[in-house]
């Protein structure tokens, strides 16, 4: 009884909800409906090997892709600017111009379709995505990527941090390590890195610094950073055996200090997310302490592991829903942005 | 944000740079206007910018100490004004306010 132009009108109960995130090499739009993903396209800024990711040559191919993203998410789930209800887009933390790159086309699709804005933290994306695929009821979250590194615990309307890193992220760690031994960026480091830890055979001791709920991962790259060159070259050992090995040590300290965290919040449940959540070996080990303590591991796939627009959608779902929104006056992006700064209005 | 300008700037040695843009419409330069103005310039000291609009035109005013601080300035805000003026082809025209709560009307 509907046509095209009217669609909507069937789902008229419904809430959908367009994201927006691009605060690291990533630029992707997805829109959620529900609960349910109705598209999640997404492109990665890939830098040859050897090299990093700078800021203003991020924002730039952000810019040049985000409006051909923006349409793909709306033709892939059938809708229209008029269908949506809300535009959600990553408020920070992250890298200050891709953030605002991202933030201006969100800002002008809003008024230009007369929609609400929601700005949304980053990291709570994440956790929101994670909560919505995996069904955890509440889980000790360990959050990894390449630039963050957090172990979060719902409580009281807020996620609060119970441990994380003092200086550097582990997927920062992993993909300057990259760099020195100049493994391709394509598709990520770390996958890079996993591959060719999968044929390490010998274990190298490296420096393992815990710090009470903490970790620090600065002087274990600075070790591997200057040992590495001599080590290969005198065939103490081969690459492979370094990426195995230093997947092993991280890996260690970051189940390390989620034990400590389940421990104090007498927690079952652990849910991995951020893109180094998609490293097998890192499911693994977790998976292993998580059955020592009869507790269950939850983790998602790449698609929502690395950074991806849907999860902003999503979390922007439930605070839209929760009733909030954001000014345009105050919807300026933000480097530093605590997971715990945000009221978790939709949770009790 | 920045004071009005007068013959102090000039003898303090501030630089100025003043860009007017013109729209199609006073709408879209207000929406314009409210897309641009959010952000904080990166580096707080030595630069200031002003955004307003005026009929149809948004008009940019920049103040700054340093010729290499207000070339970055305004570079970058080139950039993000043809991101938005891109934006704004590819998704506009602009939602008639009055109709925005008829969403069957929509195109």
């Amino acid at each position: 009884t509907t046509k095209d132009s009217t669609v909507s009108q069937s789902h008229t109960d419904m809430t959908v909800v367009i994201g927006f995130e691009g605060s690291a090499n990533k630029i992707g739009v997805g829109i959620v409906r529900d609960g349910e993903v109705l598209s999640n396209p997404r492109r990665t800024y890939i830098t040859p090997p050897g090299q990093g990711f700078l800021p203003s040559e991020t924002a730039r191919h952000h810019r040049s892709v985000i409006l051909t993203v923006l349409k793909e998410a709306l033709e892939e789930a059938g809708l229209k600017p008029a269908d949506v209800d809300c535009v959600a887009y990553t408020k920070g933390p992250g890298m200050g111009a891709p953030l605002v790159t991202v933030a201006l086309v969100a800002r002008t699709v809003a008024q230009l379709w007369g929609k609400p804005l929601l700005g949304v933290n980053h990291c709570i994306g994440h956790i929101e995505m994670g909560r919505l695929i995996t069904q955890a009821n509440n889980p000790t979250v360990l959050y990894v990527s390449g630039g963050n590194t957090q172990v979060i615990a719902y409580s009281e309307r807020r996620y609060r941090i119970f441990g994380e890193t003092i200086d550097i992220a582990v997927g920062n760690c992993l993909d300057r390590f990259a760099r020195v031994i100049k493994i391709s960026n394509d598709p990520s480091p770390g996958y890079n890195i996993e591959q060719m830890a999968k044929k390490g055979t010998q274990y190298v001791e490296l420096p393992y610094t815990v710090k009470g709920m903490d970790v620090s991962f600065s002087g274990i790259l600075s070790y591997i950073e200057v040992r590495s060159g001599k080590m290969l070259k005198c065939n103490q050992c081969t690459a492979e055996d370094l990426c195995f090995s230093l997947q092993e040590t991280l890996f260690s300290m970051l189940v390390e200090i989620t034990e400590r965290a389940m421990a104090h919040c007498s927690s079952q449940e652990v849910l991995i997310v951020g893109g180094v959540g998609c490293n097998l070996r890192l499911q693994e080990m977790m998976g292993v302490m998580c059955k020592e303590r009869g507790a269950k591991l939850f983790a998602t796939d790449e698609s929502f592991c690395i950074d991806n627009g849907a999860m902003i959608a999503q979390a922007g779902w439930e605070m839209f829903r929760s009733g909030q929104t954001t000014e345009l006056s105050d919807s300026w992006i933000t480097q530093r942005y605590r997971t715990d700064e945000v009221e978790v209005t939709w949770r009790d | 944000m920045a004071a009005p300008c007068t013959e102090n700037n000039h003898k303090q040695g501030k630089l100025e740079f003043v860009l007017d843009v013109p729209f199609p419409s006073s709408r879209e330069a207000s929406i314009a206007l409210q897309s641009l103005s959010p952000d904080r310039e990166p580096r707080k000291g030595g630069i200031s910018k002003e955004l307003t609009v005026s009929g149809c035109t948004l008009s940019v005013r920049w103040r700054a100490d340093e010729a290499r601080i207000l070339r970055v300035s305004v570079g970058s805000f080139m950039d993000h004004l043809s991101l938005v003026m891109e934006t704004m082809e590819a998704f506009g025209p602009p939602v008639s306010v009055t109709t925005q709560t008829v969403s069957s009307t929509m195109t």
